[in-house]
Order: structure tokens, then sequence, then C-alpha cells
């Protein structure tokens, strides 16, 4: 297993914990970015599937990319998390926290939850198990059509608007963007303090950032779910 | 003023330990933390009780012998501040204090409040010191520190040794005390030759004594006495890397 | 007797060189077969254990601490002198030599303290070297300071905690030699004795403070580097373990004590604030450049401070000492601040502390000035005592600080036991009567980097050993006493605790030992100590198990040796008949109240021999003569 070697040594298994989550993070702000489009109509958000699905090959060397990080990000973090609780074998009967703040402390848990979170999203949306009966084709014209012709794709704005107006749906999705922000809260400063760029001048910054960034996408994410509960969006549907 | 003490004792590192309570009455404010224990441990032995072990030295917050985790916090609730340093005006009357060790699982505990801290001199013997003899130094001013150099690299030399950053860390991480070794050297003209060596060597010991991992909670820094600053962590973490891409990681491969 | 310090022979400026080639040598490949056992680990030690297991010595290191890295060296604030003389103000190594020689009024060894001014350079070198952060300028050079109302910068420094930066370097570089296995370290184990084998220090015998284990050690040669005992005191700026018992157990063992009544009272101390004290904390003399000392006119005037108006406060130093005013020199200063509390006119809790006031400097600087300045000390202050000193004048008191007495050695750091080698503070040798400041780290480093390593190599080239193992009946015979000594303290199971005797004994002394001392009161002294000696040895209680982890034993072992130490320095202060430095005999004064030398009687190291428990020891003499810095009187009018 010599690519797993770096499981040996503390740093570098956090150094695989920062890259990994780096590029989990870029591919979260990509996605809400996307997941955005929805505000501009059925149209947009359709065609925006429909470019990613035409990416072919490409769009799954970007999924084997994140599946990789996603299980080495995983797996690593298990190896920590049970060395970290050996190393403290007898917990203090008294504990006060000074600095670590909430988010921090509870990165397993919010990584299990988000994991979870991740499994059932992909479940809903990519392998369209949990709820196949919001999931619909739709018929549209290509603005180069000559003549008239209709093509089939799938209508993503249409099984999101059907998935959203279920209150429970909604409420997990709620729930579970909101566990990811408190995940990414700790997740983005600690990537730039394990990479080594903590400068005593620029890290208060960069860990209000990681802060500002994580509420940033909770909010973008959550008014979604909450758009199409209070018919904002998808109203005709 | 009147303490209630709720302080954990163990015969040895064989046997189970377990809180004791002590009532106190005559508590000066005046009095440091540890000479409250002092007046205990007077009381102990005049009723022909074995006192509690502590360990103490310089008590004037340098020497790091003084540990104790004090409700919850190493060296308690005073900021920048060792248990030595620390006061009974920081209490209040009718207070309930809980003292533990330092607790983590490469500091074993000696006896109540006595641990094992040898892993940090034993993490030094593996490379925090600048190989040179007595005898092979040139002419002092003929290496030259940048002023702003000297002043980093005398922020992580501060580190006293004490081990309260282990205790504070949730992991019982050592990568405080070993970040600012690191960095007091890397700051330095003086200790670029070994860079490479010294943290890849430095950071191994740390592994084999079984500190923990780092998660980036900077709790060391804040429980820290001398305020030693996480950036350090960062700089050995940044130093391990390219360490760990170079000549001398294959060294200390082959050395193995 | 009359001591021999073997100095060299020729001009005070050649000797060290003459000696050095004139020594005999250990061939490289003969050095790995002696073995030097090193107690203690500061300054002197590490630094002495690391050359010489660079040199390829076997070593093999002592310390009663968890970690080397504790010893006391640690917390010398300061700074440390070399004659460099980069700020270009005239120092040199001449000049060096006479400020200390000077400063130690006249009772050093002149040869000795011309080598220490001499090898103060390469001191600095070899820290830098190592990576001790010394304060730089922007161009990168070192930064120098003034120290002790030095005229000239020569002090080098790392902020507040030089001693803690030079202790790391010499630490470091002796755990690289433990790690290359030159060294082998014991920690957490105390000497409790000193073997002598046909008249050659072979070995000692310590106890595992962990497990009690009472276990012999052999070895070529012995160094101890354990400190000074101002703990004599009970209250000093000493740390809790510090103790006499190394050095007191190699007097006891034949090796001769010097000079033990030379003992230096620091002025800046955070007074006494109650019985519960366990120990007093140093405020750096700086601050006497900005703060004013003074204590109210009236004896018991109770009143807060900031309440006493101006005309009934008395700038006690600007009154007696007009030139000098608050900078007046450490033992002066030391000394006036105890005669206006004598006379009922101290303040806070015990009466004892005297005000040190910066209202004035505030007004006439700014709060951000002085902020700059002593920040970090306003905030310890604030820390242990709980007053904000920018509002309320701090309180000052002298405390017992440094010892300049210790082992007697000679020119080679050796006492008049072949093979005993006595290092940094627990000697006597370079401060005479009174130490000055920034002086203690270099002699601590200059003894074991770049003195011990090469004289005594002249002692094993020069002395035939012949093979001795722990099962020697010397070696025997001494453990036996070792667990005869600790069987007795543990089963007199009496009533008082070793903190108890210890707090009575250093009462005696600081009463009768301590700033001034005075015939009546030694005497007196001496019919007290013995008493409570008797009392220790009658009344004792140790609770707990020998085989364990035991405070109170450990307490109370060194406690014993204490009480039979203070009657020794009690003999030295009482037979001395002047005052010099730190030891001030109130017969011997000049009406301005300066201590009065006299040179025609005592111009010589007292180095005294045991003869029993109780018994007066046998006084001995090295005569002191000064060649090269003519014999004056300190003044400071």
């Amino acid at each position: 297993m010599g690519l797993l070697n770096y499981l040996r040594s503390t740093i570098l298994s956090k150094v695989v914990m920062a890259i990994t989550g780096a590029i989990l993070v870029i591919y979260v702000i990509v996605h809400t970015a996307g997941n955005l489009l929805i505000y501009l109509g059925q149209d947009t958000l359709n065609s925006y599937s429909q470019f990613l699905h035409s990416l072919g090959p490409i769009l799954w060397i970007i999924r084997i990319i994140l599946i990789v990080s996603a299980i080495l990000h995983i797996v690593t973090s298990i190896k920590l998390k049970f060395e970290n609780w050996g190393a403290k074998p007898t917990k203090y009967a008294v504990k006060n926290y000074l600095k670590a703040k909430f988010s921090s402390r509870t990165m397993i848990w919010t990584g299990i939850m988000v994991l979870a979170f991740v499994v059932y999203h992909l479940l809903h949306f990519t392998i369209r198990v949990t709820n196949p009966q919001h999931y619909y084709p739709e018929f549209y014209q290509p603005h180069n059509a000559v003549s008239y012709v209709l093509l089939e794709r799938f209508d993503v704005y249409k099984m999101v608007v059907l998935g959203f107006k279920n209150p429970l749906i909604s409420i997990i999705y709620i729930i579970g963007v909101v566990i990811v922000g408190f995940h990414l809260d700790h997740a983005i400063q600690s990537m730039f303090q394990t990479l080594g760029y903590n400068q005593k001048h620029y890290f208060p910054i960069i860990q209000k950032s990681s802060t500002a960034l994580a509420i940033i996408i909770v909010i973008c994410l959550v008014s979604i779910p909450i758009s199409v509960l209070l018919g904002l969006v998808g109203g005709k549907i | 003023m009147k303490v209630k003490l709720h302080i954990w004792r163990q015969k040895n590192n064989k046997e189970k330990g377990k809180f004791e309570t002590y009532e106190l009455n005559n508590v000066l404010e005046d009095m440091s933390f540890l000479e409250m224990l002092d007046v205990l441990n007077e009381k102990l032995i005049l009723e022909g009780k074995e006192p509690v072990a502590f360990d103490h030295d310089c008590r004037e917050g340098i020497c790091g012998a003084c540990s104790l985790t004090i409700n919850g916090i190493p060296h308690g609730p005073e900021k920048a501040t060792t248990t030595c340093q620390l006061h009974m005006r920081k209490f209040k009357d009718g207070d309930e204090i809980w003292i533990e060790p330092f607790r983590a699982k490469a500091f074993p505990i000696i006896k109540d409040l006595v641990v094992d801290r040898s892993a940090f001199d034993r993490i030094i013997q593996a490379g925090g010191f600048i190989s040179v003899n007595t005898g092979q130094a040139p002419e002092a001013n003929s290496i030259l520190v940048p002023k702003q150099n000297a002043d980093n690299a005398m922020d992580a030399a501060q580190c006293i040794g004490c081990g309260a950053c282990v205790a504070a860390c949730p992991n019982g991480a050592a990568m405080l005390f070993v970040g600012a070794k690191v960095s007091h050297f890397a700051y330095l003209p003086q200790g670029q030759p070994e860079r490479k060596l010294r943290v890849l060597k430095m950071v191994e010991q740390m592994q084999k004594e079984g500190f923990g991992n780092c998660s980036n909670l900077y709790e060391c820094e804040a429980a820290c006495p001398k305020e030693i600053s996480v950036r350090f962590i960062a700089l050995m973490n940044r130093d391990y890397l390219k360490a760990s891409c170079s000549e001398e990681k294959l060294e200390v491969i082959n050395n193995e | 007797m009359i001591l021999d310090g073997k100095v060299p022979s020729g001009h005070i400026t050649e000797k060290w060189d003459k000696h050095r080639f004139e020594m005999k040598l250990v061939s490289p490949a003969n050095k790995r077969k002696y073995k030097i056992l090193v107690i203690g680990t500061g300054l002197a030690g590490a630094s002495a254990a690391a050359s010489l297991a660079e040199l390829g010595y076997q070593v093999e290191v002592f310390t009663y601490h968890d970690s080397p890295r504790r010893a006391h060296s640690i917390a010398a604030q300061g700074g440390i002198n070399a004659a460099k003389n980069y700020p270009n103000d005239g120092d040199s190594i001449w000049r060096l030599f006479y400020d200390t020689v000077k400063g130690g009024d006249f009772r050093a060894r002149e040869s000795n303290v011309y080598r220490l001014a001499q090898v103060s350079n390469n001191i600095i070198d070899q820290c830098v070297a190592q990576g001790v952060p010394f304060a730089r300028e922007y161009s990168g050079y070192l930064a120098n300071r003034s120290f002790g109302g030095a005229q000239l910068s020569r002090t080098f420094y790392a902020r507040g905690q030089t001693g803690q930066q030079l202790l790391l370097g010499a630490y470091s570089a002796m755990m690289r030699q433990v790690g290359l296995k030159n060294i082998i370290l014991h920690t957490r184990t105390e000497m409790l004795d000193l073997v002598v084998i046909n008249g050659i220090a072979r070995g000692i015998v310590t106890r595992n403070l962990l497990t009690g284990k009472i276990e012999s050690f052999v070895g070529d040669a012995v160094v101890l580097a354990t400190g000074g005992y101002s703990n004599v005191f009970f209250l000093s700026t000493n740390a809790q373990a510090c103790n006499v018992t190394a050095t007191y157990r190699a007097y006891k063992r034949g090796a001769f004590f010097a000079n033990p009544a030379f003992t230096q009272i620091h002025p800046t101390c955070i007074p006494q604030s109650g019985e519960h004290q366990s120990k007093l904390t140093l405020m750096s003399e700086s601050l006497r450049n900005d703060g004013r000392v003074w204590v109210p006119k009236n004896p018991g005037d109770k009143r807060k401070p900031t309440d006493i108006p101006e005309e009934e406060r008395d700038y006690f130093l600007e009154r007696m000492y007009p030139s000098y005013g608050n900078l007046a020199p450490r033992d002066i200063a030391s000394r006036a601040a105890k005669r206006v509390c004598d006379e009922g006119r101290g303040v806070g809790p015990t009466g004892n502390g005297v005000y040190l006031d910066f209202s004035d400097a505030i007004k006439r600087l700014g709060k951000k000035v002085i902020e700059e300045r002593y920040g970090n000390l306003f905030e310890m202050y604030e820390r242990i005592t709980g007053d904000n000193p920018y509002e309320t004048p701090m309180m000052i008191y002298p405390a017992p600080h440094y010892t300049m007495g210790g082992l007697w050695v000679d020119y080679n750091l050796m006492s008049n036991l072949p093979g005993l080698h006595v290092i940094g503070e627990a000697n006597f040798s370079d401060h005479g009567a009174n130490r000055l400041g920034a002086s203690a780290l270099m002699q601590g480093l200059a003894d074991g980097y770049f003195i011990l390593p090469y004289t005594i190599g002249h002692y094993f080239a020069t002395t035939k050993l012949e093979k001795v193992t722990t099962d020697h009946p010397e070696f025997k015979k001494c453990e036996e006493e070792v667990k005869e000594r600790i069987n007795k303290i543990m089963s007199i199971k009496g009533k008082k605790t070793p903190t108890q005797f210890h707090r009575e004994l250093g009462k005696i002394m600081w009463n009768y030992c301590g700033m001034s001392r005075n015939e009546e009161g030694l005497k007196k002294a001496l019919d007290l100590v013995p008493q409570l000696r008797e009392e220790f040895w009658n009344n004792l209680t140790v609770v707990g198990e020998e085989g364990d982890l035991n405070i109170v034993l450990e307490k109370a072992l060194r406690v014993a040796d204490f009480l039979e130490f203070a009657e020794l320095m009690l003999w030295d202060a009482l037979e001395r008949n002047e005052s010099c430095g730190g030891h001030f005999r109130e017969e011997h004064q000049y009406p301005d109240g300066e201590a009065k030398r006299d040179d025609e009687n005592f111009c010589h190291v007292a180095a005294w021999e045991y003869t029993g428990v109780g018994n007066k020891p046998i006084r001995h003499i090295e005569p002191l003569t000064f060649e090269y810095v003519p014999l004056t009187i300190r003044s400071y009018k």
C-alpha cells in the first residue's frame, strides 16, 4: 500500500486532509454557484445540467477526483481520530475550553453527518432512487436549430422544486447544509494552518473569511428550499 | 477565604486514581496557588497523611516544572500565567476547585499530580539542537541575524517545556512544543544546515512518544503560559512538507 | 594550613595561555577510558557535560529534576557580560577583570577573574552558534545594554530571559550528546553523598526520587555543579529545591568550604506578604532608574501610600546618598532599606517593605513611556501582589539571591580532594565578597565550556587512578550511611514538619546572619542553630514511605544538611571580623555606613575543614594578593 504510506506521518496525514478538503471545498463552492442558477429559471438550470452531462469523460474525471478525495479524506480522518482518542485515554473530570470553537471540536461528528447527508443527496438527485416520482423528462428546442425539433433532457428544475415542496425533504436539506457550514467554518482556515500559511497579520483575516465563506455557502444553499417552500421559486410547477 | 478542593490522588502508575475532597478555611488571597497547596500539605503531614505530590520548583514562572489542570484548564484560569504565578485572589470565597494532573498518554502519571514529561527531553535529544561543538564557534558578530528573525526566534524559544499544550489539547498533541523548537532554529541562519533533518527527526520522535495529531483547535496556544503562537506549528508543517520531499528524508529512512 | 591556589606563574595576561600549554593532555583514544560524573544540569553542569562528552569522555549526568532544563539558571533575567567592546565604548578584558575584582571587594583570586574575563568573549561566540536568540540591532548585529550601574554597555541579553536561553543552549548541546549515547542522563536522582577512596573522590551515592532506591556510581572524576545555598534563609529568590546537600556532603567528606558567609542580598524583590510565603520574587534592578524609594517619616503610619503627603515621606536613599540617590549599589540600598524597616517605618502587612514609587516618573514621562520600559515587570508585580503599580507605589524588600561562597577550588577548579571538581555557583572562585550583575551566567558557562574541559584532562594525565567498582567497601559504607540517615529521619515520628524547621532556621539566619551581622547576634545564632538541629532530630515528622516518591523525605534530608551548614556559615561570618561586599559586620563600618575592609588581617580566603557535627570547623587560609588591581576603598559618595 505505497499510496497510503503517508498515513504513517502525522503531518502528512494532515496535509492529505487539507488538500482533499480543499478539493471538496472548491467543489462545494462551484456546486453552490451552479445551484443558484435555479433563480434564473427552469431553462438556465436545465441547460447547465445538460452542459455538465455533455462533458462526458471530463465529468467522470471530476467525479473520480471527488470520490478519491472523499475516500482519502474519510479514511485519513478516521485514522487520525482513533490515534487522537488513544493519545488522551483519560478525560478530564472538568474541562473548560478556552479557544476551540464548537465547530472545531465536532469535526468528526459533523463529518459523519455530512457524509450521511451527501449519500442521501446523491440517492435523491443523482441516482434518483429515493423519490423517482419527481423525475421527469423535459422537451426543449435547441437555440441553433433551423427546423423545429424537440430534444429530451432531464428536468432538474422540476425535480428540485418538487423535492423541496415536501417540507420533510426541505428540512433534511436545511439541516444538512447547516452541518456542512459548521464543518467548513473550521475546515477552511484549518487548511491554511496545516499547509503552513499562518502569518501573524493575515491569519486572523483567513479565520474570519473562513467563517464568512461558510455562512455565505449556507445562506445560498438554504435559500433554495426556503424559496421553494415559500413559492418564490417554481410556483407554477 | 474558604475553598473546597477536589484533588486527583493516585498512588502510582499502576493503581487507579480518584478524587479526594479537602476543605481549607484560612486561605489568603495573597497566597499563590501552590502556597495554598503547601498549606494543605502541611496540614496533611501533621495529620499523618500523605501530602499531595506535585511538581514545582522556581515558582516564578520560568522553569516549567509546575503543572496542574485547574478547573479543566492547564495552569488555571489566568491568561499567560503558570500555576506557580496564579494567585488565590483569582478565586472567590467558597469556590470549588478541581485539580487534576496534566493528562495525556505520553505523560504517564507518576503519583498524584506528578506526571512524566521526559518525552519532551527525548524529542529535543532527537534533533532540538544545532550541532556545534564547544570551540567550533566563529566570532559572534560574523553571523548576522535580522532583528525581525531574532525576535521571531525568541518568540518561539520562550517555551518553558511545561507541557500545558499537550495537556490542553483534546488529542494530547505536542505540536506546539515541537513547532516552537523547530521554528526557533528555522528563523536563525545558524539553524539552516540541519533544518530539514531536524524537523524530520523531531516529528518522528514526537510520534514515537505517542502524542496525538493536531486538529487545529488552538487550545494549546490559549493555554500556553508563554503565549506561544500556533503559527509556529504552521511553519513546522511547511518545513516538514518540504523536508519530506528532500534528500534528507531518504537519509532518515535509510538510517531506520 | 595555608592553601595553595596553584596559580601559574607569569604575567596575569599570560597565565592561562601558559597554563594551557603546560597542562598534560589525554589522547583522544584514551579519553573514552575515563568516566566523569557531573552532578547538576544548570549552566555550569550542562555546559561541562556537553563539552566533556564532545571531547570523548564517558559522562554520566545527574539531576533531581524531571528534566535537566529545569535547573535554576533558567530564572536568570538580566544578561551576560562579555568584553567584546562592540559598542566601542572602551571596554576590554582588562576592564572587565578590573570591575569584577573591585566589585567583589577584593576577596576574589585575581588570576581566576582575569581568566574569566578572557573567556567571556568565547562564551558569546559559542552561544550564538548554538542558536541563542540574543537581542539584535536592525542591522543584524548583536545588541548590548548597560547593567547594574556599569559605565559601559557590555551585557548581552535575550529579553528578560537570558538565563533561560543560555541554559536551553547548554541543555540542547547536552541532549545532543545524550542522543549520541555519549552521556548517560539520570533524572529525578539526587546525590546524597560523595565517595572518597584513599583521599580521592571516586563516586557518589544517590537516591532515586521515584523509587527511593539508593545507588552508587563510580567515576574517575566527580564534578559538582550544584549551585548555591541561599535557601538556608528559607525565603530567597532561589527555586524551592535548591539545596546545599551535595556541596555540604562533599565538605563532610573532606572538601574545604570557602567563604560560606559571602551571600548576596538583592534589594528589589517583592516583599513577603505573610507566613505562608514560599519564595521571594526578584524584580529587575532596572526599576530603580525611574522609581523613587521611600517610607513614611513616622513609624507605624498605616495610611494608604497615596494618602501620605509629600512632606511626611522620607526618600531615604536620596537623603542618605545624595549623589547616587535611588541608584545606590545593591548592598548599600539593601542595608538602607533594612535600617528604615528596623526603625519601624517599614510598610506592608509584615512591616518589611519600602515603597518604590513611579508617580513622579509617570508625571514626567507619561504612562506610555513607563509602560514601554517596565510593562512586563508591572504586570508580573500585579499578578503576584494584586496591586497596580501605575496607581499605587510598588513595595519592595531585599532578599537573599546568590551565594559567592562555595567549595574551595584551585586554579584548575579542583577542590582539595583530588578528583572533586566544583564549577559554577557551587564553587567560591570568582566573585569575591560581592557579585556584579550579569556575571553569574558568565562564570557558570566559562567554567563548563572553557575551563574544566582542559583542566580535568590535566588531572587525568597526571594522576594514577586505581581500578575501582561500586563493590568497593567504601561505596558500601557510604550507601549504608545514607540508608541509616534515611531510616533515622523516617523513624523520629515527632510533631513538626521539615518545612516548619526550615522556616525557623531561615528566620534565625536572616535575623543574625542576613544583610548585616554582629558578633553578639552571630554568637546567639550559634547557640540557636544547634538547639534547632537537636529538636529536628527529636521532633521531626515524615510521612509516607521511603521506597516511593516522597516529597517530605526529600525536604527533610535537605533541611537536615542546612541545619548543619548554617553553623558553618555562622562561624565564617563570626571569624571574618571585617566588612566586605555582601558580608557586613556592623562593628566595621565607616561613619556613613560604608563597609570597612580589614586588608591587613582578612585579605584571604577562609576555607573551612569539617571536624564533626557541632564542632567548630578548622579555618584554613589562602592568602590573596592584588598585584594588578590595587586595593582601594569602594565609595559611593
